[in-house]
């Protein structure tokens, strides 16, 4: 058995290396849409973390909405707006160093939170398996306010949408 | 009598027992586990490909006949090696590459689709004790994993550098997603009723007597069935809703400009889909591998196949839909009648069961008859040409 | 009015319909119409017309050609060539073809030549199965292989043949008697 859980450490590093690698592809590549493909192979990457952490309920959500919907729609867009013949893009402009500056900064301020912040490893924290009806329990329950909260927030960002997609008629003011 | 069903209901499970226990006399415990994954995978590999290739017989053959023609029936007896000329044919054809394309993405994107493909038969049940690997989520994994296949037509569409590919790529997308909708929430009234997202659970809650507790003889089930089975032959681009190859009009969609093994490589994703989803559907509706008197491997066979010829004929009847009608069919009519067919479920499960046939029988047929009022479709005003006579 | 979907179940029935009966109905009633060519063959229709051939009458020698190029000139495709054989001692035109050569290959299968031959000599024939390993040699049929009896035009095209034979023969007749016609009154007197 032993062998077998080396097997899957160095699985799990490797996917970890992975991830890394594709992330830094999303901000280097000159052509967007392999920015964008890396960025799917990301977010498909943390799914597989988070399988590796048990919480396949999470991976699964991630891969159905980040990866079904979420990243289509952003190749879709790729696709809608970006010129085919336009092959690369500059991804650094005059406020790049300010941005590096400011994100190293968030940088260090969560990595000393996740430092400071006791895990508690315990033997039941690792057995624990969070079932989809515990889930679902606790979001219907528990975290019911923010749920609903967050479902208002879509509601009005369909409507938005509709509104600005929606055709003027002829008599309105356009302004 | 028993006992001999048991161990043909049983017999593929069995040989794998034996096999293990054979290797564990001889190999550490860790390789047995190994051997026991490796076993599933090599199993699942090759029956994908393998039920792809003769899938690809069935509908030429099914097709012909609705045609009136015989199908193919030259390559040995019925055809029957036909597939194997085909694979042939595919390996040594000239494989094109785009002068102008991605080279990189062109290559990957036949590549990838299979992944997927291959990998929601791990969560098919094709028998008791017969799940590759028994999730507890094995549901959404399955739209999940089955979610994924957008990207990989993207990327073969977007690196052909070909405007019909293109086009057939964003007609994929908008009626993937679209169909994910009323899909995914055709399968929730199962969920509620099985209280599980495991596919092994759902189909032991369809047993009842006789095995004939199926979800379909139920009326949320019956509309489920038929908005899944639908939408599950939209999302794998088949006809009537084979927009993105389109041949008429897209030369062939997304895979215009590939040849040779990477084409196989779409089209066998494409057939390995159209098997799984019927197999989903099985699982969900028409209760699995639940049923009398024959061992269970060959209901849930039996079952996914006939699903799969309704598919195909389905091909060899209706003419292709326009844009917007697809789009209006899967918005305007697929989704208000799945949240319609939620609450009926809900209700199904607190009332007791004649109460509820009464009650949803009514409740479903007055919603679809008014989704069909209210999606009228819209007939242009007959032309008059004055000059015609 | 009709209800929602009948006409989605009415093409579902038509397809199922024909998938049933494609198994135990005829060819003209619903069944399959497919021939299955090396095994099964279609009936021959006597007006299918494919390569031309030329007739004779008994034997090879009788050739009816008398090679006057009219079916070379008018061929479109210009695929037929002839030479005219010469009396061996004389050197005179002979009427008969030396050479008669029609390139399959380049004939459209037009049937002129069969319209235009003042001599009933050149028809089209029935052979579809014509092959070859090589596109323009073997595909140039020589005299020898475009002659065919009359017997065999008799037998692939009766409605065509027998008319021309009765006209040939009436003909030949006509001929015969103006010859004893003409014959008498020089050995008469």
């Amino acid at each position: 058995m032993e062998t077998l859980e080396l097997f899957v450490r160095i699985g799990i590093y490797t996917l970890m290396a992975l991830v890394l690698v594709f992330a830094l592809g999303v901000v280097t590549l000159r052509n967007l849409f392999h920015c964008a493909l890396c960025l799917a192979a990301v977010l498909i990457g943390t799914a597989m973390l988070y399988v590796g952490l048990r919480a396949d309920f999470l991976a699964a959500v991630q891969i159905l909405i980040y990866v079904g919907a979420v990243m289509t729609l952003v190749i879709f867009v790729i696709m809608l707006t970006e010129h085919l013949g336009e092959k690369s893009i500059r991804q650094n402009n005059r406020q790049s160093p300010a941005a590096v500056i400011s994100l190293s900064g968030i940088v260090v301020l969560l990595a000393a939170l996740l430092l400071r912040t006791p895990w508690p490893v315990t033997d039941k924290a690792l057995q624990a398996k969070a079932s989809v009806m515990a889930l679902g329990k606790a979001l219907m329950g528990t975290y019911a306010f923010p749920f609903e909260v967050i479902s208002v927030i879509l509601i009005a960002c369909l409507i938005g949408a509709i509104a600005i997609a929606k055709k003027d008629l002829p008599g309105e003011d356009v302004s | 009598m028993k006992e001999i069903e048991f161990f043909v209901d049983l017999i593929f499970v069995n040989a794998k027992g034996w096999c293990l226990d054979l290797l564990g006399h001889f190999l550490p415990d860790w390789t047995v586990v190994l051997v026991s994954i490796i076993i599933s995978a090599v199993v699942i590999m090759v029956l994908g490909p393998l039920v792809m290739m003769y899938l690809t017989l069935l509908e030429r053959k099914v097709i012909g006949r609705i045609q009136n023609r015989y199908g193919p029936n030259r390559v040995g007896k019925w055809g029957l090696l036909q597939p194997i000329a085909d694979g042939i044919k595919m390996f040594t054809k000239e494989d094109i590459v785009p002068a102008q394309a991605d080279k990189i993405i062109h290559f990957l994107a036949p590549v990838i689709i299979v992944i997927p493909a291959l990998m929601v038969f791990l969560v098919v049940p094709f028998g008791e004790r017969m799940t590759a690997v028994n999730l507890n989520i094995g549901l959404l994994y399955f739209i999940a994993v089955s979610s994924i296949t957008t990207i990989p037509i993207f990327m073969g569409s977007w690196a052909s550098r070909n405007k019909y590919s293109l086009l057939g790529g964003m007609r994929t997308a908008a009626q993937m997603i679209s169909y994910e909708v009323p899909m995914t929430l055709s399968v929730v009234p199962v969920i509620m009723m099985s209280q599980s997202l495991s596919t092994n659970t759902i189909v032991m809650t369809q047993a009842g007597d006789m095995d004939l507790h199926w979800f379909v003889f139920t009326p949320w089930g019956l509309v489920g069935f038929v908005i899944f089975f639908l939408c599950a032959v939209a999302e794998c681009n088949r006809p009537p809703f084979d927009l993105p190859e389109a041949e008429s009009e897209l030369v062939a969609g997304f895979h215009t400009e590939y040849s040779g093994m990477k084409f196989a490589l779409f089209y066998m994703a494409e057939y390995m889909n159209a098997f799984t989803l019927c197999g989903i559907a099985t699982t969900l509706f028409l209760g699995g591998w639940q049923g009398p008197l024959f061992p269970s491997w060959l209901w849930f066979f039996g079952k996914t196949f006939l699903l799969i010829c309704v598919m195909i004929w389905f091909r060899g009847t209706f003419p292709r839909f326009r844009v917007d009608q697809l789009m209006g069919f899967a918005w305007k009519f697929l989704l208000p009648l799945t949240l319609i067919n939620i609450p009926v479920a809900a209700l199904w499960f607190f009332v007791p069961e004649q109460l509820a046939w009464i009650y949803s029988v009514p409740i479903l047929a007055v919603s679809l008859w008014g989704l069909v009022k209210l999606n009228r479709s819209f007939v242009p005003e007959k032309r008059i040409y004055p000059l015609a006579d | 009015m009709t209800l929602f979907g009948t006409g989605v179940l009415k093409g579902l029935i038509v397809t199922l319909k024909n998938f049933a009966t494609s198994y135990f109905r005829k060819p003209d009633n619903g069944g399959i119409f497919t021939v299955q060519y090396p095994e099964e063959r279609a009936k021959e229709i006597e007006s299918f017309r494919n390569f031309p051939f030329l007739v004779y009458d008994g034997t090879p020698e009788k050739i009816r050609c008398v090679a006057c190029g009219i079916c070379e000139r008018e061929c479109p495709p210009k695929c037929i060539h002839i030479v005219m054989e010469t009396e061996a001692g004389t050197g005179k035109p002979a009427k008969r073809p030396a050479v008669f050569e029609i390139d399959y290959g380049l004939c459209m299968n037009c049937g002129m030549c069969e319209d235009v031959c003042p001599f009933d000599s050149i028809y089209m024939d029935h052979a579809f199965e014509v092959t070859a390993s090589d596109r323009t040699q073997e595909l140039v049929r020589p005299k020898e292989t475009l002659l065919k009896s009359n017997d065999y035009f008799l037998k692939i095209r009766p409605g065509t043949a027998t008319p021309v034979d009765q006209k040939r023969r009436a003909a030949e007749e006509k001929k015969k008697t103006a010859q004893a016609a003409a014959t008498p009154p020089k050995t008469n007197p």
